[in-house]
């Protein structure tokens, strides 16, 4: 094995131990929710509204669309176009604060329809399961600030580190769409 | 596989970044040790107080007693001793077990069993330090507050761990604890899987790798899977215990759904069990090595042997239910446990038989390393066996919660465990500090350990089979369990004598490290990669990165014409 090949091969098994790692702490979460659901004889529980889906589906299409713009990030570093590559990241970075936001707002409105941390199990699982996206999503940040950083200059494995950060907003994607579709939607 | 990515890092010049923020493995793994042993200290301390106050319940504990619980006139109170059996099993199974023989042996192991420079990740390693560190500071605070440390036990079940069981911020502290651990030994894992993976010495395949490097790989694996299942469990508890979320909370209001105290145990146990393995796995490795090495023998089935250590960690997954048997869950799914645990059996039986097999015939050699191995070999076995009676469900019913389970699992994962450990750092000791032990003072400290533990743990399982429970602050109030005061005399006299001895140990260590004799490069005569250049080795560890051409354990072979019984991995392999 090449050198080169020795260390992309490096980076890319580092990002997928963590990103199983991530995965198999929110499986443990999906797996107590199952539980929690699949024992409850009415789901929401009597006398709890279900949350308005307004603000989650925004939520969904603003992280698809940061997701998208993640994606033309590495098209254009393999085109080896990087200034291009920079101007997609920024509107990944936007539209994933923008996720945010939407976050904030949602548990905003959750509370002021009386829907409090405290009451209950459907409420628990609703924010919890949010909040500790949400903190992922911190460290996706965090992802991408470092790839905005290395992206200004010539990087060693600047592809492969491309591809880890962005395999990584996938990831938080991913379980993002999992949760809206089981907590809100059905 | 060329060595290219193996380049040699500038050694460094300050003081700081030479002992305190290291990037180097060896220098990592000696701070794990130091870390482990200070540790091992405290949780063996909370052992004796524990066992005291079992032996001789509302007596006084001498001499430290009226330093502690100057309140209670030197008594241990009864709060207090749900604290301590608490914290002795997390300390030791976290913060003593786990850097020593993963942190410590994993970091100085890896890189030097496989010929590379450093780990794959130098700078991760050094942050899995100090998170591991970060969650020790965390775990000690919760010692010295207020209303006092965790109580709920090692396993934190709610609703003993929930604000109702445990009010007051220990257990909150413990959780946090727990997490930043979970996330030290995530990134030991990324670093241990990618550096075996990528960074093995041109010419060694896996089966190359000496079985240390197997079992401490295979510990990386499950650790990096599982350790995350914990860590949502105990994320949940602290929301619990915050924010007022009711996830482990039964009842909490009907009306809107309530939680369920059970479900921890499942989180609980879905890591519970893969852990166990993380914690025998890489003594297991060592044990298997250190046979074939002092017996002067080939590894009997080495190749079998790391297979069945993978095909347990690949078992170790779906066999967690047997902890719960009592949990009103359901006959097929207890039935069903009870077979997967009887499975793993199969595999634990083909490596047993394989450390015969390796010391069968062998011209052995009865040093330090070779005696805890032995020793390894008799008290795992006792272990494994007492471990079928738990893991039969009609069995179980009757022994789950006693003292049985409590000389079960340290027979398995402490004794053992521990005994591996010394076994390893008396190997390794050489090549870690550049002078001998003293062996006459190692084997004072083997036998001082061996006999007492032996009545420690065998104690523990008569008297859990008399049906002491393993909770319970004094027991005999009780009439029926007051027959049981000898025995549970004669563990306490054990613990003691045991905990002396390893005064033996810490002297021994830190005399050898001051003024031991010098070791030569290879001590033991043994052909592993790291015996082959200098002991204590140079920062950047091979000048050259060597090729290897024969497996780890090629010794005793009569066509040798070199004047040595074995064979260095960088030689041509003769055939026998």
């Amino acid at each position: 094995m090449s050198t080169r090949g020795r260390s992309e091969l490096q980076i890319n098994l580092a990002t997928n131990i963590v990103i199983i790692s991530m995965a198999m702490l929110f499986a443990t979460l999906f797996m107590g929710y199952a539980i929690y659901r699949s024992s409850a004889p009415v789901w929401p529980p009597m006398g709890v509204q279900r949350v308005s889906l307004f603000l989650p589906s925004l939520s969904t299409v603003v992280l698809f669309i940061s997701s998208f713009f993640c994606y033309q990030v590495s098209v254009s570093t393999k085109k080896n176009e990087l200034s291009k590559g920079h101007k997609y990241l920024n509107l990944t970075i936007l539209f994933g604060l923008g996720f945010m936001v939407l976050q904030g707002l949602l548990w905003n409105q959750m509370k002021s329809s009386g829907l409090f941390v405290s009451s209950g199990i459907f409420a628990s699982i609703t924010y919890a399961f949010t909040w500790i996206h949400f903190a992922h999503m911190i460290a996706g940040l965090v992802a991408l600030l470092y790839l905005k950083k290395i992206l200004r200059s010539e990087t060693k494995n600047l592809m492969t580190k491309t591809t880890s950060v962005e395999n990584f907003w996938y990831f938080l994607e991913i379980v993002w769409i999992i949760m809206f579709i089981t907590l809100f939607v059905f | 596989m060329s060595g290219g990515y193996n380049e040699i890092h500038p050694e460094p010049t300050t003081f700081w970044s030479k002992y305190i923020f290291s990037f180097d493995h060896k220098v990592i793994a000696k701070q794990f040790l130091w870390y482990g042993i200070f540790f091992l200290g405290l949780g063996g301390l909370m052992a004796l107080l524990i066992r005291w106050t079992l032996a001789n319940p509302g007596v006084p504990v001498p001499v430290l007693g009226n330093l502690i619980f100057s309140g209670s006139g030197g008594v241990v109170p009864p709060d207090t001793y749900a604290m301590l059996f608490t914290m002795h099993g997390t300390i030791m199974i976290f913060y003593a077990i786990t850097p020593i023989l993963i942190g410590a042996f994993g970091n100085y192991c890896i890189p030097l069993m496989i010929g590379a420079r450093d780990m794959a990740f130098p700078l991760l390693n050094m942050l899995s330090f100090w998170f591991a560190f970060l969650s020790g500071v965390v775990l000690l605070i919760s010692l010295v507050i207020p209303q006092g440390a965790a109580a709920g036990g090692w396993t934190s079940y709610p609703t003993l761990s929930t604000l109702i069981g445990s009010p007051g911020a220990g257990q909150t502290l413990w959780c946090l604890a727990i997490f930043i651990f979970g996330i030290s030994s995530t990134m030991g894992a990324v670093n241990y899987v990618t550096t075996v993976i990528t960074l093995r010495a041109p010419g060694m395949g896996y089966f190359d790798m000496p079985l240390t490097v197997w079992g401490l790989w295979l510990t990386a694996i499950l650790n990096a899977i599982f350790v995350p299942v914990l860590g949502a469990g105990v994320i949940l508890l602290i929301l619990d215990r915050v924010f007022g979320t009711t996830f482990f909370l039964a009842g909490a209001s009907a009306t809107s759904g309530s939680g369920d105290p059970v479900l921890f145990q499942h989180v609980f146990w879905i890591f519970g069990h893969p852990e166990v393995y993380i914690l025998i796995l890489p003594a297991w490795g060592i044990v298997s090595d250190l046979l074939s090495f002092f017996s002067r023998k080939p590894a009997f089935g080495a190749k079998a042997t790391a297979l069945s250590m993978t095909s347990i960690s690949v078992l170790s997954t779906v066999v967690y239910g047997h902890h719960m048997f009592t949990t009103q869950m359901s006959p097929l799914l207890t039935q069903s446990f009870m077979t997967l645990t009887m499975t793993i059996s199969i595999p634990s039986a083909i490596f047993f038989a394989n450390w015969l097999g390796t010391i069968w015939k062998g011209s052995i050699r009865f040093d330090s390393p070779m005696l805890f191995s032995l020793g390894v070999v008799f008290v795992f076995g006792l272990g494994g066996l007492t471990g079928l009676h738990l893991g039969t469900t009609t069995t179980d019913l009757f022994l789950h919660d006693t003292y049985f389970v409590v000389g079960h699992f340290h027979y398995t994962m402490a004794a053992s465990v521990l005994l591996g450990g010394f076994a390893g750092i008396y190997f390794w000791f050489p090549k870690m500090f550049g002078r001998m032990m003293n062996e006459g003072l190692a084997k004072l400290h083997f036998w001082g350990t061996m006999i007492p533990l032996n009545g420690i743990f065998f104690g523990m399982l008569l008297v859990g089979y008399g049906g002491m429970h393993r909770r319970i602050y004094n027991p005999f109030i009780y009439e029926s369990l007051q027959r049981l005061i000898p025995v549970n005399n004669l563990i306490t006299t054990s613990a003691i004598l045991m905990g002396f001895f390893q005064l033996v140990f810490v002297y021994n260590f830190i005399k050898s490290l001051m003024s031991g004799e010098k070791a030569a490069n290879n001590p033991w005569e043994v052909g592993t990669l790291e015996w082959t250049i200098p002991s204590p080795p140079p920062h950047h560890n091979y000048d050259i990165i060597p090729v290897v051409k024969c497996g780890p354990h090629e010794l005793g072979n009569p066509n040798l014409k070199t004047g040595r019984d074995f064979q260095y991995q960088t030689e041509e392999l003769v055939e026998a």
